[in-house]
This record gives structure tokens, sequence and C-alpha cells, in this order.
């Protein structure tokens, strides 16, 4: 069967499960030495409620991105819906809202006396405010659907053609064609994508705080400061609940193998037909609620400052070239975050999808815990570890430091798509290399690295984006003075500049547009 | 084709390469140097302290480097950092993140000449911390909805039928919290309960924040809401043609309750004197004067007065509760909240 792991490798991947395990550790050190009766917390009912919810919300979530981000991806990839690649950029976008000013802009367009209060009466909808259980359940959905129309769209785009076409030849219907040809074929593309987001709900405090739902992660953080043992014991729980769920998830992947297939030479596309224009006004109506509702009030908020008398966007105080410098610290800092994490996760997407090693599926499970905890938690925990660090070193709120972190919080995006990748890569391909007398570098370098790059390069997406918007993490950790555009939208929403902030972030999502644009977009288009 | 696109993905990778060689060791090369510098983290926000903390920084010499963060966190990161903190001051938003660090024992006591600035009960009675500024609680209004004359007089009377179901309230913020902390104190827990309940008997429209808040009674979906005032300045400054407007409630009734933001100085700092500098600064004429006209909070020492627009300290509430002193006061407030059913 599968090949045992070669030492080096092992080695290298050990290091890098090591390094994600130190929030884990951080959090069992904490909670031993506090003095919170675990046994009778966790059996608790103010634990098990939020536990239930959490669980609830992340599988309905998991569950409802699964067949939307599906469906959006073969729409936009291989069907001739009009303006495919446009639509692919714009469907990914809603990633990029940091969820407390995306949620509060939302809820501002949608609910009773929002913008989309109108639109929404005219095809017979009432405004609501999204709340509770509902309200962070669609919200989340409209959020994080990217999360699986990105590697799915990427699957799609690598495989060969042939099956499909040789089932429309034999007079299958395009419906027909999806669910028994290219959907067995994304199967991982789409499980992969599910995962991260049933973790990314697991993580997420914003929009539950923010919509009222007690989660986990709401408990975490109301009682942060109150009782201080008992948040972080529910962290534990909470990564531990995520290694599990990893774990399992490996187990059910491992016993369906994703399918290998080489690039296509020529992306294929089934023609819609009479459906084309169906289907164009499905996916311009996602588009339009999960991106343009919140582009909708956070352009009213800012052109509200931009023309008002009073404002301090219109006196001159503040402005566009105020954002200059946050923009660019932004995008760098993402750029290298995402780096840095394809490169340190690639040898463990090797180690899990080639190789027979337990220990692989260890250190992906505490990858994934990772992404599940909240970043505030990540960031105490390296708090804590660069302060055994000696002094000398420098590193406490250094660069260093908080690339770290980012890469600890966000690494998982990045490693299930590479997973995708390796697995995809043809064997047989590296075999005649290797007969061929091709060493191991130039195999890598000139085989398997060009097929992976539509692969890595959705993980690296993924983890861009979402550096991008992060808060807690480059809050507390980044060196002083260190601004981005997602600290100064916070800043502005908490002293309720609303301008300000929604001026911000209109060119965070123009930035991440661009950026999604000519990284992820373009390139596996152009490689597919 | 075929070279043309493996041409352009070699320089992609050389471009990946070198982005990662060039930036990482030039990002590495900057780092946090502490003891030459004045580090304040603020949990308030550069907009409502930044300008003062440049001030500062220009008059004396003293070069600042600030941290912003939400207090509770900021307050976790001081506590979490210990010994090796680079903080000097931190300056909070509500009393309950230095209340905090102060049962922590992570403040150092402030010296009678700073806390003597502030009437007695704006600052810790440990002197942990002093009071910077205050936001007085209100009952924020749409004016296209409601009728200025229909509002009651006291905030105990929002539990009347004809007001069932039209307050919104934001029972997991702080500042709502604070307040029914201070109803207890004041009323005791029976009254204070009984207001709650009475309360959550018209199951009036929850948020979870101020901001939330303000936006949904301008936007009209809800007539009203307790929040601190300073959310609906803020609005009509963004837009002074939004229908919204702070009800104060007279004669010092508890509905228009003082919660002050706070400053301190850090145990283990290292530069003690710039700290104590920078706080009586901010306690000055010229730093409370920018409170009372920039961020419409009252000022809280010398000769400051509030903004005309507000009443006047003979009218919002006199109590003070010691907020920081948490004993149990805090957990007790949030159960007695969950009891009431407001949470659900």
């Amino acid at each position: 069967m599968r090949e045992r792991a070669p030492r080096t490798l092992a080695l290298v991947c050990a290091v890098v499960g090591a390094l994600f395990a130190t929030p884990l550790v951080y959090l069992a050190w904490r909670t031993l030495t506090g003095d919170e009766a675990l046994g009778e917390l966790y059996t608790s009912r103010a634990t098990l409620e939020p536990l239930r919810n959490t669980l609830g919300l992340a599988a309905a979530t998991a569950l409802s991105t699964s067949v939307v981000g599906t469906g959006l991806a073969w729409l936009v990839t291989r069907t001739d819906v009009p303006l495919r690649r446009l639509w692919t950029a714009l469907a990914a976008l809603p990633l990029v809202f940091p969820s407390f000013v995306g949620a509060l802009a939302l809820t501002a367009a949608v609910s009773p006396g929002g913008l989309l209060d109108a639109p929404l009466g005219w095809i017979g909808l009432d405004a609501v405010r999204p709340e509770g259980f509902w309200g962070a359940w669609l919200v989340l959905t409209l959020f994080t659907t990217p999360y699986v129309l990105l590697p799915v769209a990427a699957r799609l785009a690598a495989l060969p053609p042939s099956l499909e076409e040789s089932a429309r030849l034999l007079g299958r219907q395009p419906a027909a064609v999806f669910r028994t040809v290219v959907l067995p074929q994304v199967r991982g593309a789409i499980g992969a994508g599910a995962l991260l987001v049933f973790l990314y709900a697991l993580s997420d405090f914003g929009v539950v705080v923010l919509l009222r739902y007690d989660t986990l992660t709401r408990a975490i953080y109301t009682n942060r400061a109150l009782d201080r043992d008992q948040s972080v014991a529910l962290s534990l729980l909470l990564a531990a609940l995520a290694v599990g769920v990893v774990a399992f998830e490996r187990a059910v992947a491992r016993r369906h193998p994703a399918a290998q297939g080489a690039r296509s030479t020529r992306p294929l596309q089934v023609p819609l037909g009479r459906w084309r224009w169906p289907a164009l006004a499905a996916v311009a109506g996602w588009v339009v609620v999960a991106l343009g509702g919140p582009l909708a009030s956070l352009g009213v908020w800012a052109w509200r400052g931009l023309t008002g008398e009073t404002s301090s966007l219109a006196g001159g105080d503040a402005g566009l070239g105020d954002l200059v410098a946050p923009a660019l610290n932004t995008v760098g800092i993402s750029l290298v975050t995402a780096v840095v994490a394809v490169a340190a996760l690639l040898p463990l997407a090797y180690l899990t999808a080639r190789y027979r090693a337990r220990a692989g599926d260890l250190a992906n499970g505490l990858v994934a815990s990772g992404f599940a905890l909240p970043g505030l938690v990540i960031a105490l925990a390296v708090v804590f570890w660069s302060l055994q660090l000696p002094e000398a070193w420098g590193l406490y709120q250094s660069f260093t430091m908080l690339v770290f972190a980012y890469v600890v919080h966000m690494g998982a995006q990045s490693l299930r798509a590479a997973q995708v990748a390796v697995a995809s890569v043809p064997r047989r391909l590296d075999e005649s290399a290797r007969m061929l007398g091709a060493g191991r570098t130039r195999r890598f370098a000139t085989i398997e690295l060009p097929l992976m790059l539509p692969g890595l390069a959705a993980g690296g997406g993924l983890v861009l984006l979402s550096t991008m918007k992060e808060l807690p993490i480059t809050l507390l950790t980044a060196p002083s003075g260190f601004e981005t555009l997602t600290r100064r939208i916070w800043a502005d929403v908490e002293a309720a500049f609303l301008a300000e902030a929604a001026l911000a972030s209109l060119v965070l999502v123009a930035l991440s547009g661009v950026l999604t644009w000519v990284l992820v977009v373009r390139r596996s288009e152009r490689l597919a | 084709m075929a070279s043309l696109s493996r041409v352009t993905k070699r320089w992609t990778m050389l471009g990946a390469v070198a982005a990662v060689t060039l930036v990482v060791p030039a990002l590495v090369g900057c780092t946090t140097d502490d003891g030459e510098r004045l580090v304040v983290y603020s949990g308030r926000t550069e907009n409502l302290v930044g300008p003062l903390l440049k001030e500062f920084s220009e008059e004396s010499g003293v070069a600042i480097d600030v941290r912003y963060g939400d207090s509770a966190d900021l307050a976790l990161l001081i506590d979490e950092e210990g010994d090796r903190t680079p903080a000097d001051v931190f300056i909070s938003q509500s009393p309950g993140a230095v209340g905090y660090l102060d049962a922590a024992g992570r403040l150092s006591t402030l010296p009678d000449g700073i806390v003597e600035r502030v009437p007695e009960g704006d600052a810790a009675a440990d002197s942990g911390w002093v009071g910077l500024s205050g936001r007085v609680r209100t009952l924020v209004y749409n004016t296209d909805i409601v009728d200025p004359a229909d509002l009651p007089e006291s905030v105990l009377d929002l539990t009347a039928p004809e007001y069932a179901g039209d307050v919104a309230l934001a029972p997991t913020n702080g500042s709502f919290q604070d307040f029914v902390t201070v109803l207890r104190h004041e009323l005791g827990d029976d009254e204070a309960r009984a207001w709650l309940d009475g309360m959550a008997a018209g199951d009036p429209p929850t948020f979870d924040n101020n901001t939330a808040i303000v936006e949904a009674v301008s936007r009209g979906e809800v007539p009203m809401g307790l929040v601190n005032h300073y959310y609906a300045f803020r609005a009509r400054a963004e837009d002074p043609d939004l229908p919204v407007e702070n009800h104060f409630f007279p004669d010092g009734d508890y509905g228009s309750t003082l919660l002050v933001t706070a400053a301190s100085i850090v145990e283990d700092t290292d530069a003690r004197d710039d700290a104590e500098a920078l706080v009586e600064f901010l306690l000055s004429n010229e730093a409370q004067e920018f409170f009372s006209d920039e961020t419409f909070e009252y000022p809280l020492a010398g000769d400051a007065q509030p903004n005309e627009e507000l009443p006047s300290f003979d009218d919002i509430s006199k109590t003070r509760v010691d907020l920081d002193e948490l004993g149990g006061g805090l957990e007790l407030t949030t159960e007695m909240i969950d009891e009431s059913g407001l949470n659900r």
C-alpha cells in the first residue's frame, strides 16, 4: 500500500506540528494551574448548551456552504454563464469582511428600515434583523462560502474534461453530468472547504456576539476577564473538539482517496442553454446579498461622511491619504503570511497525502486546532511562549512573532488545499520522471509544483484574505505603531466613526478584490 | 504557449521567494525598544485619545508608543506579560478592565496629588486608577416616531405597559451591566431584579452594543434604546439629519448615571516619572477640554465644563458605585440579567 515516510520529511513535520501545538499546550497548562473544576464545568448547563449551539451552527453552516459553494464553483468554472471570471472574483470577496463590521453592515442593510428593506419587499420578502441561530447561520453562510467555492473551483479547473465530454456525448443533461461525473471528482475539495467552514464557525466570535447567539466562543469571550479560568477551560474544550473533528475527517477522507488527475489542456464549458439566464440570476443574486448587502451600507456611511459638513472625513482630518500606509502594511504582512503558511505546511501535506503516518494525522489535528481557536486565545498563547524566550532575542512584539501567530491561526486554510493538490498529482508522472533519472528536487520543481500551483494558490489565497481581516492577533502582538486596515476599521467602529470605518472597509474590499483576481482567479484559469 | 506560461511561472516563483527573503529580515529588525520610550496600552481608540498623546509627546519631549485595543483584551495582555510588560500606562474605556488589573496586583498606587484632582468616587478607593472622562446613561429615541412629551421622568418607569417592547437593550454590554450594578447598589437586589423582570416582560429587542442600538433607532426599527449619551452625538456628527436624540432622565435619576473612563500606571513600569506626567497631563484643563469639546464627554478634573448640549453636573445622577470593586458584584449582576430572561 502506502510507503513509509522519508525520515527528513517526518522530522520536519514533527517540528511543524509542535509549533502548531503551542496554543494547546498553553491552554492545558493554564487549565491545570487554574482552579476550575473541569468535570463539573464540562458537564454543566453553562457548557453543554453553548457546546450544542456551537456544533449545530458549525454543522449547519458547513452543509449550506457546501451546497452553495459547489454550485457556484461549477457555474463559474464549467459553464457558459455570462461574466464568469468576474463572478469568481466577486464571490470570493465576502470572506474579507471582518465579522464585526461585515455583520453590522449586513444587519443595517437587511433589517427593517434598512437599505434593502424596499427591494426585498418587491420580491415578496420581509426585512428581518438577523439574530440568534438563523441570523448567525445566514451571515456565516454568506461570509464563508468562499472557503468551499475557491478550492472546488480550483479543482474543477484542473480536472480533465474527457469524462464529462463523454457523458455529454452520450446524451446526459448538464445536471446529470454534474451529479454522476463531476461531483465524485470534487468530493475531496468540497470536504476540505466544508471542514474549514466548520472550524471557522467554531472560532468566530464576531458574528455570534453581534447577533447574540450563545456559543462556546461567546462564553469564552464574555468570561475572558470575568472568570479567566473558565474562559481558558472552555477554549481547551474547543481545541480538543477541533482535533477530534479533524481526526474523524482524515479517517473518512482516507477511506475515499481523492481522484488523481492532470491539468486539462483546455477548460470545458457546459452550454446551459435556456438555463443560462436563470443561472446568471442565481450567481448574481448571491453576490448581491453576500457582497452587495454589506457594501451598500458601507457605501452609504462613507458617502454620508464625505458629503456631510460636520464629519471628520469632510473636514479633511482623515481621508484616503491616511489609508495608504495601513493598506500597504496589510497587503505586505498578509502576503508574507500566506507564503510562509503555504511553505510551512507543504511538507505536512505530502506526509499526510502520500505516506502512511499516524503522526501526520495528529499534526493535522494540531494545525486545525489553531484555526478553530479564537484569535484572542492564539494571541495570548503566543505572548506567553514569546515571554519564555530570552528578552535579548528581541522577539517580543516583533514581526516574526506576528507572522508566527498569524500562521498558527491561519495555516490550516492552506493545509487542506495543499493536501488536495498533492493528492491530485498523478504518481505515474513522478515515477516516469524518476525512471528517467530526474532527482527529487528537479522532479518537485518541474513536475509536481506546477501541477499543484492552482491548489496551493487557492489555499494561499484563503490565508491571504483571512490575514487581511484579522484583528485580535494584530492588536495584541504586532509591533507598536504597526497600523493595518482592519485595526483602523475596528477603532472607527468602536468609537462609532462609521464614515471612516466604511471608507477603510471599502479600501480593504477593493484591495482584496484585486489580489483575489491576480493571485487566485487569473492564476487558476491560466494554469488550468 | 507552453514556454510562455513556464516563464511566467518561474517569474512568479522568483517573485515569491524574493518577497519573503527581502521582507522578512526587514520586518524582523523592527522590534519594540522599551526603556527609553513611554509605552501606553490604550483601550480608548485613537480618535478618542490619540491627539492628546501626541500633544503630550510634543510638549514634554517624551516619545510615546501606543498599543490600541479592547480594554478587557489589553488588561488580559498586561496580566499575561506580568513583570515583563512593556506597558507603563494603561488607559481603559471602563472601570471593569482597570478593576481587573487592580485586583490582580498589576497596577501601582497613584500619588494623592493626581487622585485628588477628580471628585471622590471618580477614582479607585485604593488609588489604583483615576477617572479621565465620563459618559452618561441615557435613552436614545427616534424623533420621527417618538414624541418627547411621552418620555418618562425616570428610567424606572420604562417598565410601564406603554413602553413594552419599544426600548432596545444591550444586556451583555458592560455599560448596561454597570448601570444594573448601580441599581442594585442603590435600590437593593429585589427592586433591581423587579426592574429587570419588568423590562423582560415586554420582550424588548436586544443588541450586542450601543452602536448597534443607535443604528437601529436611527433607521426606525426600534423607537428607543438605553445607551450611553456619546453615540447619538457621534451619529449626528456623521449625519446631522439622522432622527436620533438623547433623552436625559432629569433630577439626578439613576437613568443618568455617569460611567467613567480611567487611566492607571502599571506596577512594573520602568518610567514612573514620565507615566505620572502623562496621567497628570490627561487631567489638565487642556486635555479635559478636549474630552468636553471633541468627544462630547463629561470632563472630571479642573475647570473644564461639560459640552453645552449636555445636562449640567447637577442634573445627572450623583450616585457613584465603586464599579471596579468586583468582589462578585459584576458576576451577580450578570447572573441577575441572565435570570430575567433578557439574554434569551
